[in-house]
């Protein structure tokens, strides 16, 4: 799939970026501490496992990455670029190097597949063009190799809304992969999806990690998916960093120190490993 | 298989706080009992004196039951104007209200300041009567189908942009964070995603409009802005009720096939 990638995807542009919070810590204003005293650093390539139950900071750690959310202190440092300092167009210029996927997939659902993947190249595009309707050949290719790369090449204008769930998220992954990332980030991208699904959903983010080299974040509360797909695994739990190394070897009783509790049967994704 | 569990279902307790209902009811009750009650200012409900005054009315009535449908061919031309007014009002204030409503709702305008700005501006836009705005124009514009086109279109501004903003700001829109996570202005997320997902939500104030620019150019004529209402109420101001009953059904007949149309557009728009 990759030997013959566009000399674009070899570009700088898409060299794989590290992240580092250090310190971090988040409160929403309704005083919530989502994330306490966080520091990881992750390497440029890595893909990663972030594990813990619903409301252990998962969520709000990823966004700090990409500056959906702001630390409230503390620094995260992205491909050398302090996110917490950027803001309007120099954070939508660092935003468009980190592709993000969702739990609920997020697209336009009464738009067609070609125009959510060209979201992706919003960074990459003046407003002006954007407004009048003006794509790029070099962006519409961007956006059909990225298509092609997931398999939805024969979906392109598809409504979103006529897809399956499994469908929804690869154009999601094609509408990340479009902006040609040097960060992967995966909120919980296959909560909604059935077992098999999800380990192709998976197989995916392992292959964009294997073939493009990009470093990959995924949020993540099935421990064998967990396991089976990331090197590392980050625990957390009660906003707190309480398990961080090898994915692989992780044991039963470091899944139970993560969640706080011994492990259930629905901890599983439920289908052959 | 058919034996029941026999102990007794255990159900949690209700919630107990059922009065804010009771009273919230009981307000609006005793509210609408004063509303009539004329020694404070309420409406003077006397049902007698309808019974008194029958036989005044009595004439009009007996006259708009025996429409004058010779007057039919006059009424034509009138009424193309009044559809002329409606559509073109409602064409216009369709396109206008695409960036009004983009910047009154919060999911496409995050700045509070310009979406508070427009709100406010619709908001006096609403509070003009129609009435007024047609008296004002008749007098600038002079008599004729200009003022009520431009009073149509005024109205219609302010019903798309207010009802529409608002349904946009109660629905969902995933795709805001992802546009925002690909690193989008705002300008781009709403022109590529927020706009195309809100089009239905636009076309059916689009055609509401319309269907309602008939119904208030009926009325618009009384002041002088044109259309089938001068000549009604230049048959009122006849005494000719006859021929003000063919104008009345001429005007019902329009009005159901615009709204036929209209409930047939919005069922493909789905």
């Amino acid at each position: 799939m990759t030997e013959q990638s566009p000399p674009a995807q070899s570009s700088e542009s898409s060299a794989p970026w590290s992240i580092s919070l250090a310190d971090v810590s988040v409160t929403y204003p309704n005083g919530t501490r989502a994330l306490r005293n966080v520091s990881v650093d992750i390497g440029a390539g890595e893909i990663v496992s972030v594990v813990g139950l619903s409301g252990s900071g998962k969520s709000t750690l990823i966004r700090t990455i990409n500056g959906l959310v702001t630390a409230t202190s503390g620094t995260v440092t992205v491909g050398g670029h302090d996110v917490t300092s950027l803001r309007g167009r120099r954070l939508r210029e660092l935003r468009g190097h980190i592709g993000m996927i969702f739990q609920g997939f997020n697209l336009a659902d009464r738009v067609n597949v070609l125009n959510n993947v060209l979201v992706g190249r919003f960074a990459h595009t003046p407003t002006y063009r954007t407004l009048l309707g003006l794509t790029t050949a070099a962006d519409k290719d961007l956006a059909l190799q990225a298509l092609d790369s997931v398999g939805m090449l024969e979906k392109v204008w598809t409504r979103a809304s006529s897809l399956s769930g499994g469908q929804k998220q690869r154009v999601a992954i094609a509408r990340a992969l479009a902006q040609e990332p040097s960060i992967m980030l995966a909120d919980e991208p296959v909560a909604s999806l059935d077992p098999p699904t999800a380990h192709a959903v998976m197989g995916d983010l392992a292959r964009i990690n294997a073939d493009r080299g990009l470093t990959v974040l995924i949020n993540i509360h099935m421990m064998d998916l967990a396991r089976q797909y990331a090197n590392r695994m980050i625990g957390l739990r009660d906003g707190e960093v309480v398990y961080d190394g090898p994915a692989g070897t992780a044991t039963d009783a470091d899944f139970a120190q993560i969640y706080g509790r011994p492990v259930q049967t629905d901890d599983h994704s439920g289908s052959q490993r | 298989m058919t034996e029941r569990a026999t102990a007794p279902l255990q159900l949690p307790e209700r919630s107990r706080r059922r009065w804010p209902a009771v009273g919230a009811t009981a307000a609006i009750g005793i509210f609408t009992v004063l509303t009539c009650l004329p020694a404070i200012g309420g409406v003077d409900v006397d049902f007698s004196a309808l019974v008194r005054n029958w036989s005044n009315g009595a004439t009009k009535v007996n006259q708009l039951l025996h429409p004058n449908f010779a007057f039919l061919p006059r009424t034509v031309s009138p009424m193309l104007e009044t559809l002329a007014m409606a559509v073109a009002g409602a064409a216009f204030a369709a396109i206008v209200s695409i960036p009004l409503t983009l910047w009154a709702a919060r999911p496409s305008n995050p700045n509070p300041v310009t979406r508070q700005l427009v709100r406010f501006i619709i908001n006096i836009n609403r509070a003009v009567p129609d009435l007024v705005y047609a008296t004002v124009l008749v007098a600038m514009l002079g008599v004729g189908t200009l003022p009520g086109f431009v009073t149509l279109f005024l109205f219609d501004l302010g019903v798309v942009v207010k009802l529409v903003s608002e349904a946009i700001d109660s629905s969902d829109h995933p795709y805001l964070e992802s546009g925002q996570a690909a690193g989008g202005t705002q300008a781009q997320i709403n022109k590529v995603t927020l706009l195309p997902q809100s089009w239905t939500l636009f076309a059916n104030q689009w055609l509401y409009s319309l269907e309602l620019n008939v119904r208030i150019s009926a009325i618009l004529g009384i002041v002088g802005a044109g259309g089938i209402g001068r000549l009604l109420d230049e048959r009122r101001g006849f005494y000719m009720y006859g021929d003000v009953s063919v104008i009345i059904l001429e005007i019902l007949v329009v009005i159901v096939l615009i709204e036929a149309c209209s409930t047939a557009l919005r069922r493909r728009l789905r």
